[in-house]
């Protein structure tokens, strides 16, 4: 596989605001790659860094093996798709989708079949000749994608594409788009604070925090195997329950500090003694008949989906147990649950980091 | 009675009441020396008909005696002269200034206010400024003019007929600059910053931007700069009456002046509202175009 994408030791500033720490990151061509994180981590910037949008303090941004530290955005072939769409108020969606081949001086027939073309893809061909003020939200995004598609960059790049969007619609045109990008052979990357988007969408996951990468793979080893406390609480939903808990003097048991003192017994060898964090992902604790399970607690909130009940417990420490059978709980009731020795996630007490 | 009351206090009725004064008003101190001055340019007038309503009808006759005068035509010539020149002039510098100001330098917003300086000034000032400026003996701009080598010898701008109308229009332009630039900046301000990005990603350098996005995104504004710039041309006055007073030998008068100059000094107020209702058609006009563009705005 060849790199679409390489960051290596970048850096950015703002004034005295380190805004981007060190980021080492390379993307395969035809891969969809997802920046996520909470707001204010840095993913936008980097985002438009990519794009020449911005320009990075320090370090090295290869776009197909050629250096773009200095290279203006227009001239690093990359198409992005923004948070507001940024279509052409003034232009028809026709114009709106050949406006990039009508600045390289694409012959204007040449222009509007190119536009026919991606406007049937993409379920526009009916509304090419509307304006952008016109069009329904979904149509805008719509446009902004296929001005983005129809030009054949070296990448795509969107940026929180989907936020303005109502929900129903938000999960039909995230298949829209990995579908897209799969028959395109395209490489993307996408900036999202949804970690569902992220890990629903994206080949390789990227966790951001403060400017500084916490964790980058595939989503599901992100979901397994957190490296810290942080993309652990960030991926998956409900978020996993943290306990504080201190590992016992066989280093195999877990002395966890939920209502009274409870016990895991562990898969693996621990230093005896050491102040830990258990994490317990809601979907992993299941409910076992009484006397049966490691941890008895009392129901304090219970709120049904109808698909899964999400219980929260009235614990010091609140611990929420996602329940996808029928049994009926109300609050005032002790429960067993028990959760496998592999699926409880040990990190350290101070640093945060998995043990 | 009572209904009538209560619709004033909370209904209709005071929405109209709202709406009546400012149309009253419009139409006691606006519309009626408007329809007077339409009625008097259909009648005969001399200085002892003055002050009766109605007058011998006369029909076009004042239309006819006032082109065959022989000023008539180079007149109307110097007032398009002056609006073509005034509004070129105030608009290519305003949208200069405003893409200057719009690059965001550190204090270029408390520079920008500082060009109003010029707006707020009066005309009769303005044109003392300009009267000093435009001096033939002693001005600054002979001086500087001869000094970077472009003349030779001074100009007489104010007294030489091929140059005095020139003088007015300079005046105005530096009069009209800040009002153009700070409409234009308006105009800029409002034209949101991603679809330069986005239009950056699709190739486009900084001149194609201009002609591709911000001038389209700026047709209303500019369509209502360039009508109020004629509107105000139209109405400009004290600094014809600072600089050159409309002379030598009317090579700098213009139809505003001269509608004053023929009812208040030669009281020949027939033709001085005739030439006043062929201003009203131009100004009438240009209300339209100023309405109809600040009604197609263009934003998504």
């Amino acid at each position: 596989m060849t790199k679409q994408i390489e960051l290596s030791g970048v850096n950015k500033y703002y004034g005295a605001f380190h805004a981007l720490k060190n980021i080492e990151l390379s993307i395969e061509k035809g891969s969809f790659v997802a920046l996520v994180g909470p707001s204010g981590c840095g993913k936008s910037t980097l985002l438009r860094s990519l794009a020449g949008l911005e320009s990075i303090s320090t370090g090295d941004l290869k776009i197909a093996g050629e250096l773009m530290n200095n290279v203006p955005p227009r001239k690093r072939d990359i198409a992005m798709v923004f948070q507001s769409y940024a279509l052409y108020p003034h232009m028809t969606v026709e114009q709106n989708l050949t406006y990039s081949l009508r600045i390289r001086g694409v012959p204007k027939a040449q222009a509007k079949k190119a536009a026919e073309e991606v406007a049937a893809t993409t379920g526009l061909s009916q509304l090419l000749g509307r304006y952008p003020r016109e069009l329904s939200g979904g149509q805008r995004q719509r446009v902004a994608m296929s001005r983005a598609i129809i030009r054949d960059p070296k990448a795509f790049l969107f940026d929180e594409p989907l936020s303005n969007l109502d929900a129903a619609l938000r999960v039909h045109m995230r298949k829209e788009i990995r579908t897209l990008h799969d028959r395109l052979g395209a490489t993307s990357v996408y900036v999202t604070h949804d970690q569902i988007e992220a890990m629903t969408m994206a080949d390789h996951v990227v966790v951001m925090k403060d400017g500084v990468i916490e964790q980058q793979g595939a989503p599901l080893e992100l979901y397994d195997r957190p490296a810290n406390r942080f993309v652990a609480g960030f991926i998956g939903s409900p978020a996993m329950n943290f306990v504080p808990a201190v590992v016992g003097e066989d280093g195999r048991s877990l002395a966890v500090d939920v209502g009274e003192k409870q016990t895991i017994v562990l898969d693996r060898q621990l230093q005896p003694g050491r102040k830990v964090t258990a994490g317990l992902r809601p979907e992993h604790l299941h409910f076992v008949e009484p006397g049966q399970g490691v941890f008895r607690l009392p129901v304090g909130i219970v709120e049904s989906t109808g698909s899964a009940t999400y219980i929260t417990t009235s614990t010091a420490a609140e611990v929420t147990i996602v329940e996808t059978s029928r049994r009926q709980v109300k609050t005032g009731d002790v429960i067993d649950v028990s959760i496998r020795p592999a699926d409880v996630h040990v990190f350290d007490g101070e640093t945060g980091l998995r043990v | 009675m009572k209904r009538l009351l209560s619709s004033i206090r909370d209904g209709n009725g005071f929405d109209i009441v709202l709406v009546a004064f400012p149309l009253g008003f419009l139409f006691l101190m606006a519309g009626l020396p408007l329809l007077y001055n339409i009625l008097m340019s259909f009648q005969e007038v001399d200085m002892f008909s003055l002050g009766t309503f109605l007058r011998p009808f006369v029909g076009f006759k004042n239309y006819q005696d006032l082109f065959a005068l022989p000023e008539t035509w180079p007149i109307l010539g110097n007032t398009a002269i002056f609006v073509i020149g005034s509004i070129a002039g105030q608009f290519l510098i305003g949208f200069g200034l405003a893409l200057f100001f719009w690059v965001n330098f550190p204090g270029a917003s408390w520079l920008r206010g500082l060009f109003l300086v010029s707006w707020v000034m009066p005309g009769l000032v303005v044109g003392a400024i300009w009267n000093w400026i435009l001096s033939g003996d002693f001005g600054v701009l002979n001086f500087m003019l001869r000094e970077t080598g472009i003349i030779s010898g001074n100009i007489f701008w104010r007294s030489d007929p091929n140059y005095s109308l020139y003088a007015v229009i300079m005046a105005n332009v530096w009069l009209g600059t800040a009002f153009n630039m700070i409409l234009l900046s308006v105009g800029l301000a409002s034209i949101p910053g991603d679809l330069y990005e986005a239009a950056e990603l699709d190739g486009a350098n900084a001149w194609q931007r201009f002609w591709t996005i911000t001038l389209p995104m700026m047709r209303s504004t500019i369509g209502a700069i360039i009508s109020l710039g004629l509107i105000f041309t139209l109405q400009q006055f004290d600094l014809f009456a600072a600089i050159t007073s409309g002379g030598p030998n009317n090579s700098s008068n213009v139809t505003q002046y001269w509608a004053w100059d023929l009812s208040f000094r030669q009281y020949d107020f027939a033709k001085g509202a005739t030439i006043s209702v062929i201003m009203i058609v131009f100004v009438m006009f240009a209300s339209v175009v100023y309405v109809r563009s600040t009604r197609h705005e263009v934003r998504g």
